[in-house]
């Protein structure tokens, strides 16, 4: 079973109804980024990285990380643990340097529509 | 314009006084340069003027920490200077360590510093993140070249001048990383450092790869309600008034305090010792980093069996992995001496 | 399989009546490349400029950057599987425009990158600030999806480079740089003393702009392979990534990839450049495993005593190097790997999202937080609103005097992760 975890609404109305996708409307990067983090310490598979595409977690509000149920084993877990965790103070980094800007709907949809791309590939892969 | 003011600091055996008999040597502050100053004064030329010299026996020093700092601190104000060079300490760890100390503490009254010293040195990785330490070669015989590297870094400092990257201006890598050009692409860099790998040459890393423990997680505690639980903290919370003396950053030791029948944590009783954060609220209660308060209640509630009688404590703050290292290990020890079941461990 | 280019040194590109290269000068007619560009029922309008060394100009937000080459002879034309059929490339002669290059512009998405300055401190750090660019400007149809767009663009670019490259098929060459590699079998013949070395290439392939084709094959598509150096000289890989301005390896970077430039420079003396690996950079962490496992073995079976290892973009890609870099050391293989760091304006953070022991010999680009001033441009070329917006720049960090403050990760090619710039840090 696979399940993405977003922010990012694109990608619940394109995938919502193939794939579990827990939204979390309204929440931030970090949310998403903390939630997976839940997810891999209650032994949920990280499947897709959680930094993925190069706009800066400062930059673009938006992401969308795939987890699956399938067992994971102890080296396994660590990987994904530390993976996320790095993730966890790179966005933090990013967010001291400066706060990701209120930016305008038409740059709003503009991000959504990279990180549904970014995600896609994945979800492609599974379907 | 008139010539910077400087004063050296020096040990015994730079001084000319004597070896490790005369190691206890207590500080003094003489006029003019001794020693290893000379070499400074004529590098400096016209731009400055060694005004005094402090020398402080090195085991004086590694054994009244506390009081040789403040007195050879005390000496050097007195000199109103407006450069301060220490060393340099090549591979003599007493040495180097009084350096970085006396570096560390005059850098904190806001006057230009630096000093020098073999990078293996333990007193280089104890100081490298506060001070600029010129990476010298292991053995005096560096001098001269010591000497070069660090008479126009210390001018630049002391004059208050950008400074450049590690690699630019010698000084050991202090975590900052600072952006300069190379003289050849990074692609002819890194074919020249493979080819260096391979025929088993030194080479120099860009960048260092931060290393991270990994620790296999302890197995579960069946019965919480029997277990003994510990407290332990790299978030400061000392006794109010720190008597024990802590360090607010670079810690070199660690306490051990009895909390049998404390149950809150107050700001009449607690407080932080860490440097670096607001302490506001730690001070307020201190609770905050060592929970004691919930874990009493725990306890009251059945949950958790009891609170071990110790509390240990340290400044996480900058503080040497090493020593941080050490610590762990004489405070793990202790907990398993006394049967502890589990650990709390909290920062800040 | 050899290659030989033919380099004709240009130190001007100028409108005029007749596109043609002449003395070192290119000449454009603009009209004639507009329809060309134009053909493309996708773009609505293009604009046509010149950025040469030394002007009071900034271009931005650029794209790509494409050198103008041109098969002279040898089997298949330039841009194989994108703008020319797929054969192919890597033999024969191929004549460089050098010292010249088209920038494209084009706002794909509205917080599109990337800053190339003529002049002043952000010159410093750009090499394209160096050549003589033709920038072409596209506006695409209304309503075009973003996909479409950036597709436009990047052919644009091509076509451009295309046009003008074949402007010098007919030039002699001022001098000819030749490039061979050989066989596994002959090459340990050849050097048998020789450290055999091969060149670990990743290529970004995540999503919408953030992809690379090979032979127009969609690099996430594929899995880890071999590729001849001098199929790459020919435009073999092309960029259609617009993420991260100063570390994306734009066209012009795979065409002059210096890894391969510095490896065949010590060919037959210090070492043996046995090839290149490509592999890819994708989102799925199997996926990573896959071509990770897969270039170490490629490693191993070619029998490399050493390999670079070379990276492109920003936080996912560091867990791809580090992942190649592990498992290649796990094969006995010595390894260097470049890459750039975002250690914070303050230069105090952890420099990578992801490490390991085994990574003992980097080479690194320099931080691309640290801060800059940009001084104001008589003339901007491209869209001068984006620098509000762009990575990294500050809440207005346009200035009312129409400098930029900004990170350096908005100049394109600032902290390039193929080694092309002297830029460090320490």
């Amino acid at each position: 079973m696979y399940r993405i975890i977003t922010n990012n609404q694109m990608c619940l109305v394109k995938y919502g109804d193939q794939i579990q996708v827990e939204y979390l409307d309204g929440q931030s990067y970090m949310d998403v980024l903390v939630k997976v983090r839940d997810y891999i310490q209650n032994g949920w598979c990280l499947e897709t990285h959680p930094m993925t595409g190069s706009l800066k977690p400062n930059q673009t509000p938006y992401k969308s990380v795939m987890v699956s149920d399938r067992p994971v084993d102890k080296e396994e877990f660590y990987q994904q643990e530390i993976t996320i965790e790095n993730g966890i103070t790179a966005c933090r980094k990013f967010q001291s340097i400066r706060k990701t800007p209120d930016w305008p709907q038409n740059l709003l949809e503009d991000f959504q529509a990279v990180d549904l791309s970014l995600i896609e590939g994945a979800i492609q892969k599974i379907l | 314009m008139s010539k910077l003011r400087v004063v050296h600091y020096i040990n015994q055996f730079f001084a000319n006084i004597g070896g490790e008999e005369k190691a206890d040597y207590k500080p003094e502050l003489r006029e003019g340069n001794v020693g290893p100053g000379l070499a400074f004064q004529q590098s400096f030329g016209e731009e400055a003027e060694i005004v005094a010299t402090v020398i402080c026996g090195d085991s004086y020093f590694n054994e009244n920490v506390d009081s040789a700092t403040a007195t050879v601190l005390d000496m050097i104000k007195s000199q109103n200077p407006d450069l301060v060079i220490c060393g340099p300490a090549f591979n003599a760890g007493r040495y180097g360590v009084a350096c970085g100390t006396v570096a560390a503490a005059v850098k904190k009254e806001g006057i230009p510093v630096i000093t020098g010293m073999y990078k293996e040195n333990p007193g280089a990785d104890m100081f490298k993140k506060e001070v600029y330490i010129v990476s010298t070669k292991n053995s005096a015989a560096g001098m001269r070249d010591a000497v070069k590297k660090m008479a126009p870094l210390a001018l630049k400092v002391a004059k208050g001048e950008a400074i450049g990257a590690s690699a630019e201006e010698g000084y050991l890598p202090n975590g900052i990383r600072k952006n300069f050009f190379e003289k050849k692409r990074g692609a002819e860099r890194a074919v020249e450092m493979l080819i260096k790998k391979l025929n088993g040459k030194e080479f120099e890393t860009e960048y260092e790869m931060p290393s991270f423990d990994r620790v296999a997680p302890g197995a579960a505690i069946k019965d919480m309600s029997k277990a003994k639980i510990a407290l332990v903290t790299s978030g400061g919370i000392v006794p109010k008034g720190n008597p024990d003396h802590i360090e607010s950053s670079s810690a070199s030791k660690y306490g051990q305090y009895d909390i049998e029948g404390v149950t809150d944590l107050t700001a009449e009783t607690y407080e932080t010792a860490h440097g670096g954060y607001d302490p506001v609220y730690a001070n307020e209660d201190a609770d905050r980093v060592l929970p004691v308060d919930v874990i009493n209640e725990f306890i009251k509630e059945g949950k958790i069996g009891s609170l071990h009688k110790y509390f240990y404590t340290t400044v996480g703050n900058g503080t040497a992995v090493a020593n941080a290292k050490k610590f762990a290990t004489e405070i793990g020890q202790k907990l398993v001496d006394d049967h502890v079941d589990a650990v709390i461990l909290t920062s800040t | 399989m050899k290659l030989e280019l033919g380099i004709i040194p240009i130190n001007d590109i100028q409108f005029g009546a007749e596109s043609k290269v002449e003395n070192g000068t290119i000449y454009v007619n603009a009209d004639e490349l507009k329809a060309l560009i134009l053909e493309d029922e996708n773009l609505k309008s293009v604009e046509l400029d010149i950025a040469r060394p030394g002007e009071s100009v900034r271009i931005m937000p650029v794209k790509d950057v494409i050198e103008p080459r041109v098969k002279v002879s040898g089997e298949g034309a330039m841009f194989p599987g994108m703008i020319s059929k797929v054969a192919p490339v890597g033999s024969g002669r191929t004549n460089v425009l050098r010292g010249s290059a088209v920038v494209t512009t084009g706002k794909i998405v509205g917080f599109q990158e990337g800053i190339i300055d003529m002049t002043g401190e952000g010159s410093k750090y750009t090499p394209f600030s160096k050549l003589n660019n033709l920038v072409v400007v596209c506006e695409p149809i209304d309503g075009l999806a973003k996909h479409a767009h950036e597709k436009a663009v990047r052919m644009a670019g091509l076509k451009t480079a295309d046009y003008i490259g074949k402007l010098a098929k007919d030039i002699v060459a001022e001098e000819v740089e030749t490039f061979e590699t050989v066989s596994v079998k002959e090459g340990i013949e050849k050097w048998p003393e020789l450290p055999r070395i091969g060149y670990v290439l990743m290529l970004q392939s995540q999503g919408l702009m953030h992809d690379t084709y090979v032979y127009g094959v969609d690099a996430k598509q594929s899995l880890s392979t071999i590729i001849m150096p001098t199929e790459i000289m020919d435009g073999a890989i092309v960029s259609g990534n617009c993420v991260s301005a100063c570390d994306k390896n734009t066209t012009y970077h795979h065409l002059n990839n210096p890894v391969i430039r510095d490896l065949f420079a010590q060919h037959g003396k210090t070492l043996n450049f046995v090839g290149v690996i490509i592999t890819n950079e994708n989102v799925y962490l199997a996926d990573k495993m896959r071509s990770s496992d897969w270039s170490s073995k490629l490693c191993e079976w070619l029998g490399l005593d050493g390999a670079i290892v070379s990276q492109e973009g920003f936080g996912n890609p560091d867990t791809d190097l580090i992942m190649n870099c592990k498992k290649i050391e796990g094969k006995g293989v010595k390894t260097v790997i470049i890459t750039d760091e975002y250690a914070g304006r303050d230069g105090a953070s952890q420099s990578l999202a992801d490490a390991d022991a085994a990574a003992n010999a980097v080479v690194t680009g320099g931080n691309a937080n640290e801060v800059i001033h940009l001084p104001k441009m008589d003339k901007v070329i491209g869209y001068p609103e984006v620098a509000d917006i762009i990575a990294g720049g500050f809440d207005g960090s346009l200035q009312a005097d129409g400098s930029i403050v900004a990170e350096l990760q908005v100049i394109t090619g600032a902290t390039n992760e193929m080694g092309f710039n002297p830029l460090s840090a320490r």
